[in-house]
């Protein structure tokens, strides 16, 4: 292959498919459903279809103000780092076929950790916004951070340890082989999506947005464009999050894999819709969790973290290893 | 490109809603136009928690003296384009507060105002339909009295009054 065709196809893999244009469509029809799902179960009609397009359209074309006494280059930034760094990881995740597009050893802790960016550019914005709302939901915001990470890392190795590989496909393709293993990895899953569901700060752990107390804390003196940026952002982790787990737990495009030949044409748009339905599924069950539950206080959310999710991890680790070591799956 | 952002702009109207010096009764009714029963989302309205992210600033009640400065501080803190609600019959010229020591007689007498909501309280279906009468004509390119007013520099001094309630301006209870 020619350097400018390889060129031409990494630039389609990074821009188009499955990168920003891609995930930018699928993140606005993620939080459609996510809406109109929450505002059926609240039974209410709920917004029409278009309606994130126009919320990100109107935003872009709103005035965007920088404070006056905020930091101004950083407050500029946070939202665009944030973006980049939640458009990424998508390039790692395996979507239509068994390997993703730029997959290498050890992708799976560059996943991650580009994962976390947008927590810190929150962090970085809110803070130096110098809204004192903005800076009490900071300080929630990094409580927040150290509650979940750790569960979320946690469990996200238990199919790690068990594929012996630290490569995101080469565990999809793993827990893709053997499905049995699916119903081994339940406890990790659930800290998984419990984690991801704080890592959104949505409800039951929107702690640092909390509306009533802190007028959407970090976030309180974003507006306009920038506020556009942050609110995509929160919808691409949604979807890209949901890639990770229904990879990592699931077995990502399988069984694809069973019925055509993964390689081939059929196998990819099966493949793709597998991924499809997979994390869809997923984006279901955080709505049903968002709209079932209320929030925590930062304590409590603290000691569910700490106290629960982190001691259901590591019997998870313990369970992985019982399992790999008499070999009751083949 | 112009008619996607006006589309956008009157699908998405984000409202603040904020009490300056109401009985509550106003208050009660715009939040039961968010409610299951009448819904605002189905058009697009979202509830906002700070000015900064609001395009529609709904206010209720006469404006107490207390409240001047607040009502101006957070109309100022929200970014162009925006529009003003007058929520009720003390938000539009007094209503039981008219001529009360301690209060305007009502919004406009502070801020410029687009429409005016009757009613005593306001029912939601009235809320409904001058949010709606609102964006129909800010969607015009934005031909909202007060918008062509204001960039005509009439509302710089914060004392002057804002326009006179005409027919147009006022939604069917
Ligand atoms: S219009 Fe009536 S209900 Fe509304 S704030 Fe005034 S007195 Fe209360």
């Amino acid at each position: 292959m020619s350097l400018a065709v390889e060129l031409g196809q990494s630039l389609f893999y990074v821009l188009v498919f499955p990168g920003f244009a891609f995930l930018f469509g699928y993140a606005l029809v993620a939080e459609y459903a996510d809406r109109k799902l929450y505002a059926r179960l609240q039974n209410r009609v709920g917004p029409p279809a278009v309606q994130p397009f126009a919320d990100f359209l109107k935003l872009l074309s709103k005035e965007s103000i920088v404070p006056e006494d905020a930091e101004g280059t950083i407050f500029e930034a946070a939202p665009i780092v944030a973006l980049a760094g939640v458009l990424t990881p998508i390039l790692y995740v395996p979507i239509w076929s068994v390997e993703a597009v730029f997959a290498f050893q050890g992708d799976l802790i560059v996943v991650l950790f580009l994962l976390t960016i947008p927590s810190f550019a929150l962090i970085f914005g809110g803070w130096h916004s110098r809204n004192a709302f903005g800076q009490v939901g900071t300080v929630r915001t990094l409580t927040q951070l150290f509650g979940y990470e750790i569960p979320f890392f946690l469990a996200c190795l238990a199919p790690a340890v068990a594929a012996g590989t630290w490569s995101v496909s080469g565990i999809a393709s793993f827990v893709g082989t053997r499905p049995l293993y699916i119903p081994v990895f339940a406890i990790g899953f659930a800290v998984a999506l419990l984690s991801l569901q704080a890592k959104l700060e949505r409800i039951p752990f929107d702690v640092p947005e909390a509306e009533t107390e802190l007028v959407t804390g970090p976030l309180v003196e974003y507006s306009g464009r920038k506020l556009a940026l942050f609110r995509l952002t929160k919808d691409v982790e949604l979807v890209v999050g949901a890639a990770l787990l229904s990879a990592l737990f699931l077995g990502g495009p399988y069984p694809a894999g069973a019925i055509a030949d993964v390689g081939s044409t059929a196998g990819a748009v099966i493949g793709f819709g597998v991924f499809l339905v997979k994390t869809l599924a997923i984006v279901f069950v955080l709505t049903v969790l968002r709209a079932v539950l209320a929030r925590l206080r930062i304590e409590q959310l603290v000691s569910v973290f700490y106290l629960w999710l982190v001691p259901l991890a590591l019997i998870q680790l313990a369970v992985v290893g019982v399992v790999g070591t008499t070999e009751v799956i083949p | 490109m112009g008619k996607l952002l006006e589309w956008a702009r009157s699908a998405s109207p984000w409202i603040l809603h904020l009490n300056c010096g109401s009985c509550n009764g106003c208050d009660i009714e715009t939040l039961d136009s968010l409610m299951p029963r009448y819904d605002l989302e189905r058009f697009g309205v979202l509830k906002k928690d700070t000015p900064r992210h609001a395009d529609v600033l709904v206010c209720t009640g006469p404006v107490t003296r207390q409240m001047e400065p607040r009502l101006e501080r957070i109309y100022e803190q929200m970014p162009e384009p925006k529009l003003v609600v007058a929520a009720g019959s003390c938000a539009a010229s007094g209503g039981v507060f008219q001529d009360c020591y301690s209060c305007h007689d009502g919004v406009d007498e502070v801020i410029p105002v687009d429409m005016y909501v009757p009613g005593c309280p306001i029912s939601p279906e009235a809320l409904i339909d001058g949010l709606v009468r609102l964006l129909e004509e800010s969607g015009e390119g934005g031909k909202a009295s007060r918008l062509r007013e204001r960039s005509e520099g009439i509302f710089e001094d914060s004392d002057a009054p804002a326009g006179v309630i005409d027919d147009e301006h006022v939604a069917d209870t």
